[in-house]
């Protein structure tokens, strides 16, 4: 009885949650330019639309670019903070730990409006390396939660072997205590990925003509009806999806627990 | 003094990132364009582009104070043009930012008389917009689903035949506009005494709407039979998805609608004005004017009476009926700073039900 | 290795960070205040900016739509993450529960602006929804969804049900069987396990589940604007459109920090949870 409820409470809410994407991806083969029942299809016809849009496929590479490079700045200065706080006794080190970690309770919209207003005044015209700026403020305090809850003694004890032999701190660092962090290290720049790939409101107040996905999808909607919306929406999809398998089978696969 | 001179330091000391991050800024051979969506399309940059070969960076914005707002955050010379609603040329000549436009080089005598705006877009005898695109905003309607004839008045406005039926386009100086005129007052002239009987129409308005919709949430709304009657919507949001459904249309109630008309501008501090004037004329060429009309963001009709577009086309924009239309026309409000705010403040105030 | 060297190459590790976080994100906080004290350009500085948030009711009533909304999406999505969450970890056989979790979390590998927008698809009148149930005969005439606060709530759970289930998923599998075994030795009944011992063990997870819940969705502009229709306006809505229809930093700088101080009262609220400490 329990176990049939819970089989179908466990169909419903994975039905709530497929129910947009599925939609999404149905109606991106629409036929017609209208998004509602009857289905029309299948076409190809907003998939070519956006192959053929140069704003959608630069924005495409924007996003790209600017999550690979945000999330290797905010996981190497993570990894660093989280090292040198795990390591050794620093003053206030408790303090400054909660001043790194202190953008997390932050709405991006309140991070994204304080650099818009600062950049401003300091004279950095609008551009993607201003929203990357943004994104590792947003990644580095996720960084370093996740890499700093991973560093363990018994790491200590290796480094600290490796120290006595004679290896330098930037060789113990590079050798030794980065491939041991390998796990924490992906995870944090893999987790910096999604959510910079998927941040909106900070790109859009900080880029100007050269912008992100999020954005360009953005002025797509605003920019009147098109079906074009959702045929990006369901290649995203697509392309995460093959991500995330090959995430699946790098990250895991070769390390049994 | 010193304050300017840390605030100099520091900013310098950020310099190194600021020459990474204007590397997307202006080369010598592009042009930097504040426009509205519908100059975005490729259909439109790109013939002007493959001809002349100058990149156009376009930077979208809604609305004269936006626009305003992303000029005051740039450095002189960062743009070129700008679009820019008629009315409000002068505001931005008032701030300094606009170079008059050689009328010679351009093609005045085809442009409809109506939407030239000479009072706002020529100030000390100099021209500092030039009007490229107009249109309605008006009542937009599904033809199938409403009574023709009740569309022929602002009074459906508050019409209860309607309600749950309606969406209002969230745009404050169109929408009061209409309410104005609804309750016939005219839009040129508002002051802060008119709005509690402003409000008065916007609040039985809202009690009849079902949503506050920006531009493809409204068409999207009138396309898929969410709201049968579109307040401020007009043959920009009706004319580009007539074609799927030819039921969508608009009309000028007999008080008369909104009219709206965009104007070009050229940047005082502009490092590019030859480009920026071919640009311009690009635009009113009756070419560019017929692939502006038809933008994918939205139509209009060309200022340009020589737009080459087609019998369809025309059609659809009601080209041959605008003489008629211009007439019951009333201005865009073009309020100042001050009675601006006010207007946002109650247009949120009807927003958020109070 | 001297204590000195030590202490320089403990300070270079960790300064990087420090800095980035000063800069571009303490400074500019501070540049905000700043500017939320300077209505007008020009003019000495003046707290108009906030004076007109606490007289003017559409604009208070913003944070307390927001309030509201992000307290049902918050308890909303933990009433049915919980049970999801549950059924997952102990239902679920082992070597399914991979794949389980990634099935519940792969529709969010879509884009955040396409979802909500595709949400609007689903929930119009016209929609797939509506359609459906009418065709079935459930209802007699469509029902709005599309454009209220009802659609802005469902859109912002079907994100955070997914957000929560993970957090109260990896909660529950840390706990030791031994505790449920213990505790059904002892006689206790399955609810009782449930309210007595599980329900206490999993409440950090809980909470930190919930805090970033409403941090995230007290802060998200996308989601009410694209389905809520304007009928209402969330704090996001108004910051926004405090620079996008006026270019009015000091607005939406007062306005952004009052919003700010909100969710650093709800912070304080569950800080003793919310400790990020080393294993």
């Amino acid at each position: 009885m329990t176990r049939a409820l819970a089989i179908v409470y466990a169909l419903l809410l994975y039905g709530f949650i497929f129910l947009p994407v599925a939609v999404l991806v149905l109606f991106s083969f629409q036929g017609t330019l209208f998004p509602i029942p009857p289905f029309n299809g299948p076409s190809l016809r907003w998939y070519a639309a956006v192959l053929g849009d140069a704003r959608l496929t630069a924005g495409l590479g924007n996003s790209v670019v600017v999550a690979l490079l945000s999330s290797a700045v905010a996981t190497l200065l993570g990894f660093l903070s989280a090292w040198g706080f795990a390591r050794f006794h620093l003053p206030a080190s408790a303090f400054l730990r909660g001043l790194i970690t202190l953008p997390l309770t932050v709405s991006y919209l309140i991070i994204g409006m304080g650099l818009l207003i600062f950049f401003n005044w300091i004279g950095l015209p609008k551009s993607l390396v201003a929203a990357g700026i943004g994104h590792v403020v947003i990644n580095l305090p996720l960084c370093f939660a996740i890499i700093y809850s991973q560093m363990g003694d018994h790491q200590a004890n290796i480094e600290r072997a490796a120290r006595d032999l004679g290896a330098s701190e930037a060789k113990v660092l590079l050798l030794i205590t980065a491939p041991i962090m390998w796990p924490a290290l992906f995870a944090s720049f893999f987790l910096s990925m999604t959510f910079s790939w998927d941040e909106f409101v900070i790109s859009f107040l900080l880029t100007r003509f050269e912008t992100t996905l999020p954005v360009e999808i953005w002025n797509l909607l605003r920019a009147g009806l098109n079906p074009k919306t959702n045929a990006v929406g369901a290649m995203v999809f697509g392309v995460s999806i093959i991500l995330a398998i090959v995430f699946e089978l790098t990250a895991f696969r070769k390390r049994p627990q | 003094m010193t304050n300017r001179l840390t605030r100099r330091l520091f900013g310098a000391s950020v310099a190194a990132l600021a020459l990474i991050g204007s590397y997307a800024a202006a080369s010598a051979a592009d042009l930097n364009a504040l426009v509205w969506c519908d100059h975005s399309d490729p259909n439109l940059l790109k013939p002007f582009e493959d001809a002349t070969g100058i990149k156009v960076n376009v930077k979208e914005f809604e609305g004269t104070g936006a626009g305003l707002a992303i000029v005051d955050q740039s450095q002189p010379g960062d743009w070129d043009v700008m679009v820019i609603d008629t009315v409000d040329v002068r505001r931005g000549v008032d701030r300094g930012l606009f170079e008059p436009l050689p009328e010679d080089k351009l093609p005045m005598a085809d442009i409809f008389p109506e939407v030239l705006m000479n009072q706002h877009a020529v100030v000390d005898g100099k021209r500092y917009g030039v009007t490229e695109k107009f249109g309605y905003n008006t009542i937009g309607f599904n033809k199938s689903k409403v009574d023709a004839a009740d569309m022929d008045t602002l009074g459906v406005l508050t019409n209860d035949k309607y309600k749950g039926r309606i969406a209002i386009y969230d745009y404050y100086l169109p929408v009061m506009g209409l309410a104005a005129m609804a309750i016939g007052k005219k839009t040129s002239e508002l002051t802060e005494a008119d709005l509690p009987a402003i409000k008065e129409v916007l609040q039985k308005m809202k009690a009849n709407a079902k949503a506050v919709t920006d531009v493809v949430a409204s068409q999207t709304a009138l396309a898929t039979g969410e709201a049968d009657i579109l307040i401020g919507g007009g043959e920009w949001v009706t004319a580009g998805i007539a074609k799927e459904n030819p039921d969508l249309d608009f009309s000028i109630p007999k008080e008369g609608a909104v009219l709206w008309s965009q104007s070009l501008a050229m940047f005082k501090d502009s490092k590019n004005k030859d480009n920026a004037l071919k640009f311009i004329q690009y635009v009113m060429s009756p070419e560019g004017q017929a692939r502006l009309a038809t933008s994918s963001c939205y139509w209009g009709m060309p200022a340009n009476k020589q737009a080459t577009l087609t019998a369809d086309q025309k059609k659809i924009l009601r080209f041959d009926e605008q003489a008629d239309f211009l007439k019951r026309a009333q201005e865009y409000p073009a309020p100042s700073e001050d009675l601006d705010k006010k207007m946002q403040d109650l247009w949120t105030a009807m927003i958020q039900g109070q | 290795m001297s204590s000195a060297s030590t202490s320089r190459i403990a300070w270079a590790s960790v300064t990087p960070a420090l800095l980035w976080t000063l800069v571009f994100f303490v400074v500019p906080f501070v540049a905000m205040g700043v500017m939320s004290l300077h209505p007008k350009a020009g003019e000495g500085a003046s707290l108009a900016a906030y004076a007109q948030f606490f007289t003017n009711p559409s604009y208070w009533h913003a944070l307390i739509n927001s309030l509201e909304v992000t307290l049902i999406v918050t308890v909303i999505s933990v009433l049915l993450a919980y049970p999801f969450a549950w059924i997952l970890a102990f239902m679920v056989p082992e070597r399914w529960q991979r794949l389980a979790l990634m099935l519940a979390v792969l529709p969010f590998w879509t884009s955040y602006v396409v979802r909500s927008y595709s949400w609007l698809l689903v929930l119009a009148e016209k929609g797939v929804v509506n359609s459906t149930l009418v065709n079935l005969g459930l209802l007699s005439e469509p029902i709005q969804i599309a454009n209220t606060r009802t659609a802005t709530v469902i859109g912002f759970v079907h994100f955070f049900v997914m957000l929560l289930t993970l957090t109260i998923y990896a909660n529950l599998k840390q706990l030791s069987p031994n505790y449920r075994k213990a505790a059904t030795d002892l006689g206790a009944s399955g609810f009782q396990t449930f309210i007595h011992v599980i329900l206490p063990l999993t409440l950090p997870g809980i909470m930190v589940g919930a805090f970033l819940t409403f941090v995230l969705a007290i802060g998200d502009y996308i989601t009410p604007q694209i389905l809520g229709g304007n009928n209402e306006l969330l704090m996001p809505q108004l910051i926004m459109m405090q620079i996008g229809r006026r270019g009015d930093f000091a607005s939406a700088s007062a306005l952004s920090l009052i919003l700010m101080a909100v969710v650093t009262l709800a912070y304080l609220a569950c800080a003793r949870w919310l400790k990020i400490e080393r294993a």
